[in-house]
């Protein structure tokens, strides 16, 4: 069999990249270019952890091919935050704890894009629709839906206060030394 | 150092210090880290319930095209794994005793390489029988699965408190039912994964997802025959463990792998991934359990005797099963005080699924039997549930049924029975239900309205920290740099954050115990080469244990730094008062240091026509000592409580044969956000625990454990019906409505 090549938009910079065709959109991302936020839960379509955005729309990326990305836009959690300015989004799920151990979160969070994009002022019923999809086992749901409907309502309120947050000097975890 | 007030945060919602990493993508998990070099390792597991290996040939597979090597039961050094025994295999060599026994590991180059090399690998076997029933495995005459365990029998508790003969014969009214509990899947989003190397110091090093790193490294260096200090353990972020990550998955094979491919001069990393089928069929599970009981009580409600059987299902080896069935047979009587008991419980081997810790590790199951026990005795005494726990809650000094008083000052069982209920305007709203429906007239089926709403009552109480003599204690560092300030503080921990919130918690209590503001606290965390020994994040102990870890560190830090030490460095390790195991023939024993205590009122609305059960409204009150973070503990009670609304309604773990029917999240349903009430009132009481750091006692597990036991007793009040079996599926409530004549309440 014979890689095929893509090019497509990540995160607002152009990629081309060779991959075979029977390959996933996340494992090209996770595994070839290096950006883990989106996460395999379950690998069949039932969890939303590896959600993204294509052209805008969220999608379950272990069950889009590699190949049909060609010539799409793609945002993941990581494009998200635009020069190291968190969103609304995110700085709400920080501030109303709308994440334990976050596995799940980064899918949460571009859903909660994809439906603020589409929907500016979701009603709860509509935030629960959007994330009808995400499975959470930490959380229990509730700080997620009202992280989200501030974010929506709030969003004037919700600066980005992470750099005044406690910030560890060198990172929690050092990776090893190989 | 002066200290003119408390700087620390203690008893803020403080934002998660995780939170921005997480929220951007950037924060990595086991299965997000890669090295160069790194090879892959797939995992052949048996897929027998039971057989014998007659042959394993793995030389095909290891001719395989990026196949590097691959490892049997014969390159293990100590075959041997366990938390409390080690009689689990790392690598089956002649016989499997479940389908998730790990046969062979094949390295290769790429993961899909190992993949494929695994269907190379000829394994024949010879089946023996299976045993998946414990009732029957402990049955005299019944097949033996390890010598050592006679009549299949793990660990037999017995408990004796007065005469319960005596006490039935006392009685007005007897209670008898038998209950189900069912296997439940932890199902942490995270599957179990990890990468392994030699450190620049030569160590075996691991990086993967637990709840212990001192326990995964001590097992580690047992099965390679190494002493520990030549295994390291590090935990990157976690991706949810609730108990399920306590006992061995990838973390031997792991260092297992490296080791040997190092001794055979390959000096590369190696890492793998399980996929979700992989983590249901691999890692243990809750334990299924069945519970007999008879309960005896006066007309005006006070309870005399309880006899109680439990028997669990442990799977084929022991895991932390002797303990889990300790607290169930410390649970299944309630936190009631009983002047007559007798429970007999039971752990028994099977071919099934091993069984593990859960987040509640017992109680759940053995409040299930006594909450609905319970709920029956006020329905035959026309009493009030709430009237009726109030009169039977055990208070401070009144011996439970290990014959001792319950430890820590104020046992607040009352207030949080009270709070809850009057939070939930029990009274106003839910008296009037809580006739006896045996009164009621039967309605003929025209009469039957579809929606029927209904509420219930249930109480708990759990341990904190581990029990029955264990040696507890958990271990901190604190460095204080600066000259005549102190600039910046290092706390060296190895708990756990597994999504609850420990380190942020740890580094509020460091703030508050230094009385520094919470920026200048810098958190190392969970990696064997830098800290002591934690002991595990379970059995709602983290927050205690670090709590009591970190004051006495501070304290030592401080003097230091006030004798001109520069950086100041403590070490420290907190060991609480010594428990006891149970007493051989009465069961007599002080099992724990310290408890929580929860109460709940449910409402739902069933059905009647689909057998749909939705929990519409929780309200949840929980005696914490102390709140740390009062956000974060709600996150714990809102979590607590929808996995407990999977265990109760939507989790049904399906086997046949030991085999697993339900191994994807597409057919075993964990509840999703339209599943959820659409609020759980939370109730946080502080009364503090004398042991407690501040007064803190732990509570994650607590707002699990009486949540089912509500939910059935919420479903009686609208149907009539006793379920005494869980899961609530569909159409069993559904079969179960419509066997009867059955009149709704409203
Ligand atoms: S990993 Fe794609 S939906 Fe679960
Ligand atoms: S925060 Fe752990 S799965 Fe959602």
């Amino acid at each position: 069999m014979e890689q095929t090549t893509i090019r497509f938009t990540l995160n607002d910079r152009p990629i081309t990249h060779a991959a075979m065709p029977y390959r996933t959109l996340l494992e090209v991302l996770r595994d070839d270019l290096g950006l883990t936020g989106s996460k395999e839960g379950c690998g069949t379509g039932d969890c939303g952890a590896c959600t993204l955005l294509l052209d805008g729309k969220p999608v379950t990326s272990c069950l889009v091919l590699a190949a049909e990305a060609d010539g799409r836009k793609v945002t993941t959690v990581e494009g998200l935050a635009k020069d190291g300015k968190l969103t609304p989004v995110q700085v709400a799920f920080i501030r109303y704890g709308g994440l334990q151990c976050g596995i799940c979160t980064s899918g949460f969070i571009v859903a909660a894009h994809a439906l603020l994009e589409s929907n500016k002022t979701p009603s709860e019923a509509d935030v629960r629709a959007a994330i009808g999809g995400n499975l959470c086992r930490c959380t229990g749901y509730d700080k997620i839906v009202r992280a989200i409907l501030a974010a929506a309502y709030d969003e004037g309120e919700l600066v980005d206060e992470s750099a005044s947050m406690p910030v560890m000097e060198k990172p929690l975890f050092t990776e090893g030394p190989m | 150092m002066a200290r003119e007030k408390l700087l620390g945060p203690l008893g803020e919602s403080h934002a998660r210090v995780d939170a921005p990493d997480k929220v951007t993508g950037a924060t990595r998990y086991p299965g997000d880290i890669a090295l160069p070099g790194q090879l892959w390792m797939k995992t052949l597991y048996a897929h027998r319930a039971h057989a014998r290996i007659k042959r394993l040939d793995v030389a095909r597979a290891e001719q395989t095209e990026g196949v590097v090597k691959v490892f049997t039961a014969r390159d293990v050094p100590i075959n041997e794994f366990g938390l409390i025994a080690f009689d689990a295999p790392v690598l089956a060599g002649d016989v499997v005793r479940w389908i998730g026994e790990k046969v062979a590991l094949v390295v290769a180059e790429t993961e899909q390489q190992a993949r494929q090399a695994l269907d190379l690998i000829e394994v024949e076997y010879e089946d023996l029988p299976a045993l998946t029933d414990p009732r029957e495995a402990m049955k005299v005459g019944a097949p033996v699965i390890h010598p050592h365990y006679a009549n299949n029998v793990l660990k037999h508790v017995p408990i004796r408190k007065g005469d319960v003969e005596r006490g039935f014969a006392e009685s007005d009214v007897i209670v008898e039912g038998a209950y189900y509990t069912p296997m439940q899947e932890h199902a942490y989003l995270q599957p179990e994964a990890g990468l392994a190397y030699l450190d620049e110091e030569g160590r075996v090093t691991v990086q993967v997802a637990g709840q212990w790193t001192h326990e995964d490294q001590h097992q580690i260096a047992h099965a390679l025959g190494l002493p520990d200090e030549r295994v390291r353990v590090i935990y990157p972020a976690i991706g949810g463990a609730f108990g399920g990550r306590e006992d061995m998955s990838v973390q031997i094979i792991l260092a297992l792998a490296v080791w040997r491919l190092d001794q055979m001069g390959i000096h590369r990393p190696v890492k793998t991934i399980w996929s979700r089928e992989e983590s249901i069929l691999g890692h243990h599970k809750r334990h299924q359990m069945w519970i007999r009981a008879k309960w005896g009580a006066k007309r005006d409600g006070r309870l005399l005797a309880a006899e109680v059987e439990v028997i669990a299902d442990a799977g084929p080896y022991a895991y932390t099963s002797t303990k889990v069935l300790g607290n169930a047979a410390v649970t299944c009587t309630g936190p009631y005080f009983w002047p007559h008991a007798r429970v007999d419980a039971y752990a028994v081997v099977t071919n099934n699924i091993p069984a593990g810790a859960f987040r509640g590790f017992g109680a759940p199951q053995g409040h299930f039997a006594a909450e609905q026990q319970m709920n029956k005795l006020a329905k035959r005494l026309g009493m009030d549930p709430v009237e009726l726990r109030l009169k039977n809650v055990l208070r401070e000094g009144a011996l439970t049924t290990t014959q001792t008083p319950l430890p820590g000052g104020v046992v607040a069982l009352p207030q949080v029975v009270q709070v809850c209920a009057r939070a939930a305007g029990w009274k106003a709203t839910s008296t009037e239900r809580h006739v006896a429906d045996e009164n009621l007239p039967q309605g003929s089926t025209s009469t039957r309205q579809p929606l029927a709403t209904g509420y219930g009552f249930a109480c708990a109480f759990k341990n904190i920290g581990f029990s029955f003599g264990f040696p507890e204690g958990a271990s901190a560092a604190i460095e204080l740099h600066g000259g005549t300030r102190v600039e910046r503080a290092v706390l060296k921990i190895a708990g756990a954050e597994v999504g609850q919130g420990g380190h942020t918690v740890f580094m509020q209590m460091a703030a508050e115990a230094l009385g520094l503001p919470l920026a200048q606290i810098e958190l190392v965390a969970s990696d064997t080469a830098t800290s002591g020994d934690f002991g595990s994040a379970s059995a709602s102990r983290s927050t205690f244990f670090a709590g009591n870890a970190i004051r006495g560190t501070a304290a030592a830090a401080l003097q230091k730094w006030r004798d001109e030490e520069r950086p100041a460095i403590a070490i420290y390790r907190y060991q609480p008062p010594a428990t006891e195991n149970f007493d051989a023939a009465t069961g007599r024993a002080r099992p724990n240091i310290a408890y929580g205590y929860v109460a709940q009122v449910v409402e739902v609305e069933v059905d009647t026509e689909t057998g749909q059960i939705r929990l519409k409204r929780v309200w949840c009150a929980d005696d914490v000592g102390k709140a740390i973070n009062p956000q974060l503990i709600e996150g714990q009670i809102e979590g607590g409580v929808v996995q407990a609304l999977g265990y109760a309604i939507t989790e049904n773990f399906v086997t046949r044969d030991g085999h697993v029917l339900t191994p994807y999240f597409s057919n075993y349903l964990i509840p999703g956000v339209l599943d959820v009430p659409e609020r759980i009132e939370s109730l946080i009481l502080e009364f503090p625990d004398s042991e407690g750091p501040w007064g803190a006692r732990g509570m994650a597990e607590m707002p699990f454990i009486p949540l089912a036991p509500a939910i059935t007793a919420a479903v009686h009040d609208a149907t009539g019906v006793w379920f005494d079996e869980l899961p609530l599926t569909p159409w069993k409530v559904w079969e179960r409505l419509h066997e009867r004549s059955y009149t709704p309440h409203s």
